[in-house]
């Protein structure tokens, strides 16, 4: 069974000519009628089927459309034309802590991102003492999030957000700036919920953990996929290509 | 309206977190929210005091005039940054995005309707009574706020695009309150631009108010026309502008 199927997905960005924020300069540009803007394809005739319970590694340069991707994925951008399903529950992590409230507690700002998450207060409580564990944070449960050092903020992050129940897994270089410990722990885990029949897409620069994570592997290149398959395979092409 | 049924908990939430922050280290916390209207009542009210005599009850007439507009006033000019102040939660994660404007609004909505109860024993203390139909007060309001949440839907939309739109709206802001019965008695405008004044929904809502909470008369239809009109027309072109402008915030912010 597809868990998710990605039909002719496009998407372009505009990129102005001069950045035109406020209504002054626009109603200028209104009336000098010049075009004011360039028109860039960041994604073109994206199709791709993903077998639930597969994990997918995507690769590519930088500013190959990998995030955007995952953007269009995760509902956060809209897609110019194509079609996009997903079954199930989707939690993406684009970006660690989203939401967190310096000025609040770790507690407090536990159920803000698991509620962003999708997550109610029931639920989240039923998992609240697997978030402090896993994050070894449990002595600071109630200092405030201003005085968490990057990593205790990460570390709490992570582990609340990999506790939501999802179905499908969007995961964005996030554990990059984790210490090697709290890494192994994260991909451990990631390889948990593999077993558990959830879907990931996992995009790294990191190419061993791609290798280890996933089964297939995907490599964009200049806005378009240039294959998809086996992760060796992929993975020595992208190698020949930025050689 | 169905999804944002199923975000409830985030939507509490998000007001929680509005209402502490602004409040944290504070040293009077909530009091500010009270008391500056109050000391501004409190000017005004030694200021215009002979100016205005021939209003009854000068005093209720102004507490009742400014918490009326400040639940306006505020919720609205909040409401600008409501979206590109948590510009994370559109980048990074989807939420329906009207719950950044809509958690913005109940807070506001909260700490109105707390600063209310405040003066409502000040009202009796300066009137002396208070009429029966203070209990269609909650209802009034309740409209009141789904007027302020249209409002600040385009406001919350159109400033993720242009970013003049905070001093846009402070200098309408600052225009609406003259043109509103917020200080001076109503018998100082002119029959000629009557018609005219009486258009503005604020001035139908600010004229209930005091209706209800200091003469304890039952609103004219006339205002409630205006006022419904106003708040169906504001809801729903917010909607509308909302859904249209939130398809590239990501790309905007």
């Amino acid at each position: 069974m597809n868990s998710i199927v990605v039909t002719d997905l496009s998407k372009r960005f505009r990129i102005p000519h001069q950045k035109k924020s406020t209504v002054f300069q626009n109603v200028i540009g209104l009336i000098s009628r010049q075009m004011d803007y360039e028109e860039f394809w960041v994604l073109k005739d994206i199709n791709f089927e993903i077998k639930s319970g597969e994990t997918l590694g995507l690769i590519g340069r930088n500013g190959s459309g990998k995030s955007t991707l995952l953007k269009v994925l995760a509902r956060v951008m809209y897609p110019d034309s194509g079609a996009i399903d997903i079954k199930g529950k989707v939690a993406s992590f684009l970006e660690l802590g989203v939401g967190f409230q310096p000025e609040l507690s770790a507690a407090e700002n536990v159920y803000i991102y698991a509620s962003i998450m999708g997550m109610s207060r029931k639920q989240t409580a039923k998992i609240y003492d697997s978030i402090f564990d896993f994050a070894d944070l449990k002595r600071f449960e109630n200092m405030k999030l201003k005085n968490f050092s990057s990593g205790m903020y990460l570390r709490l992050a992570f582990s609340t957000a990999i506790q939501a129940e999802a179905d499908v897994l969007l995961i964005d270089e996030v554990l990059a700036v984790a210490d090697e410990a709290f890494q192994a722990k994260c991909i451990a885990k990631i390889n948990d919920y593999k077993k558990l029949g959830k879907t990931v897409i996992f995009v790294s620069h990191t190419l061993d953990w791609v290798k280890a994570l996933c089964t297939r592997t995907m490599l964009l290149e200049a806005s378009r996929i240039i294959s998809i398959g086996e992760s060796e395979k992929v993975i020595k092409q992208y190698l020949d290509l930025l050689a | 309206m169905n999804e944002l049924w199923k975000y409830r908990e985030l939507i509490w939430n998000l007001t929680q977190v509005n209402l502490k922050v602004r409040y944290q280290n504070t040293s009077l916390g909530f009091l500010w929210s009270i008391l500056s209207p109050l000391l501004l009542a409190l000017v005004l009210f030694f200021v215009f005091r002979y100016m205005y005599h021939q209003e009854v009850n000068f005093a209720a007439y102004l507490l009742v005039g400014l918490m009326s507009w400040r639940f306006f006033s505020v919720s609205t000019t909040s409401a600008v940054y409501s979206v590109v102040g948590k510009a994370s939660l559109v980048t990074k994660v989807y939420i329906p995005r009207e719950i950044l404007v809509l958690s913005n609004s109940l807070a506001n909505l909260i700490s109105s309707l707390l600063e209310f109860i405040i003066i409502i024993p000040l009202l009796f203390i300066v009137t002396g009574h208070l009429p029966l139909t203070i209990f269609l007060f909650p209802v009034v309001f309740l409209v009141y706020f789904w007027f302020a949440y249209g409002v600040s839907l385009c406001l919350g939309a159109f400033f993720v695009y242009y970013r003049d739109v905070n001093q846009i709206w402070e200098v309408l802001v600052n225009m609406l309150f003259f043109l509103s019965p917020v200080v001076y008695p109503m018998v100082s405008i002119s029959d000629k631009v009557m018609p005219f004044y009486l258009l503005n929904p604020l001035t139908a809502f600010i004229v209930i108010f005091r209706d209800l909470m200091i003469y304890g008369a039952m609103p004219s239809a006339y205002n409630i026309i205006v006022a419904v009109f106003f708040t169906v027309a504001a809801f729903f072109f917010g909607r509308f502008i909302f859904q249209r402008l939130q398809r590239r915030f990501a790309e905007e912010i």
